[in-house]
């Protein structure tokens, strides 16, 4: 005869009820961290080409701003919002186009043509007009878009 | 795991709860005795389905809608949360009131069991209440129309009539009061109310024990037929 243990009623039971309870436990907590994290899991939305305009408003060596109204769904909500790019051109081949968003602590950078330069008003930080920092605290270069043209139009996209 | 339970066990004594609650004896019984427990397991789902639509739901007449249809098609599991919500509300109005007619036909309302059958009409009228306050949320025009024929219904009775669909309304008419206190009541009023009596029921389900199938007594002079 088997020396092996046989399985009581009452610890089958109790070994099935544990087991059920367990999948229907995961059921309910699968679905909802998913549920939960959802959100958050989304990179940016906006990774669709943006129409600037036209490329003849660009003047040479100048950079030259844009506004552009773009629509920023957040949830069930849709907000307008207004994107302020700097386009500049060299050649009138190459463009880059850079936020006027200061990357220090995100004021807005204005172009001041008598100086050659771009001035934020918060603490006094200079950019070159190919967005690079001249002086004052700002880390980085002013963010720059990925640029296409087609048919003489200014299209941006982040990257 | 056994040395943990007995460490907890020497604390708090748990295992007494435990062997009270889960190896009680009971008679000889059926399936539909398990009809209280289903009520209980709708219950428990529809408290996590809906503490989770809660995250996402506004209960304003501007994101009601929005918020749900966002909670269905964009949010991940979002159709399987609502879904088991919805559905779960009706099959809890049903399991309920199969419920409540076994505890009828078997006659197991009687003593010493009346108090657990008086929690057991309360906690009816709860859940016809978590019924109607949860259909309006979704705010689209059934859940309004349902709403505005409901209130009006609550309105019939004569002298009092208007003064209670005004107090259910919060106004005269179906608006952003109506919808918030529908709300403040399906998730705060409601779940404090059925969580109360269930743990009344349930102590005295324990307590007392579950009622055996009623037999049929057949006297010697009776026929059989």
């Amino acid at each position: 005869m088997s020396e092996e243990k046989e399985v009581s009623r009452r610890d089958f039971l109790g070994v099935s009820i544990l087991v059920m309870g367990g999948l229907i436990g995961l059921g309910f907590l699968v679905p909802a961290i998913a549920y939960i994290i959802g959100p958050a899991l989304g990179r940016k939305e906006s990774q669709e080409w943006i129409r600037l305009g036209s490329t003849s408003k660009v003047e040479v060596g100048t950079p030259t701003l844009f506004k552009v109204k773009i629509e920023q769904q957040t949830g069930w909500i849709v907000n307008e919002e207004e994107l302020s790019v700097y386009v500049l051109t060299e050649d009138g081949r190459e463009y880059i186009a850079m936020s006027n968003v200061c990357t220090h602590l995100g004021c807005r950078v204005r172009w001041i043509s008598d100086e050659n330069k771009f001035f934020c008003p918060c603490h006094n930080a200079i950019f070159d007009e190919r967005g690079f920092v001249v002086s004052g605290p700002p880390p980085n270069p002013l963010y720059r878009y990925e640029v296409m043209v087609e048919e003489d139009q200014l299209f941006i996209k982040e990257i | 795991m056994t040395e943990l339970g007995n460490w907890l066990d020497e604390r708090v004594g748990w295992r007494q709860i435990w062997d009270t609650i889960f190896l009680r004896k009971v008679p000889k019984i059926n399936w539909f005795y398990a009809l209280g427990s289903a009520s209980l397991f709708l219950a428990i789902n529809q408290g996590i389905t809906g503490i989770l639509l809660t995250i996402y739901y506004v209960p304003t007449p501007d994101h009601a809608y929005d918020s749900v249809q966002f909670i269905t098609t964009q949010l991940p599991a979002g159709w399987l949360i609502r879904g088991l919500h919805h559905w779960g509300a009706s099959a809890m109005v049903i399991v309920v009131i199969l419920h409540m007619v076994r505890v009828i036909l078997y006659g197991a309302y009687k003593y010493p069991r009346e108090l657990t059958w008086f929690t057991g009409v309360f906690l009816l009228l709860v859940v016809v209440g978590f019924g109607f306050t949860g259909y309006l949320l979704p705010w689209d025009q059934k859940a309004f129309w349902a709403t505005t024929v409901g209130t009006l219904i609550a309105g019939t009775p004569p002298v009092i009539g208007d003064w209670i669909l005004r107090v259910i309304r919060g106004g005269q008419d179906i608006s952003a009061i109506t919808l918030a206190r529908f709300f403040g009541v399906h998730v705060w009023v409601l779940p404090s109310a059925l969580s109360i009596l269930i743990a009344v029921h349930m102590y005295l389900v324990v307590k007392i024990g579950i009622s055996a199938v009623p037999k049929r007594v057949r006297k010697n002079n009776e026929r059989e037929g």
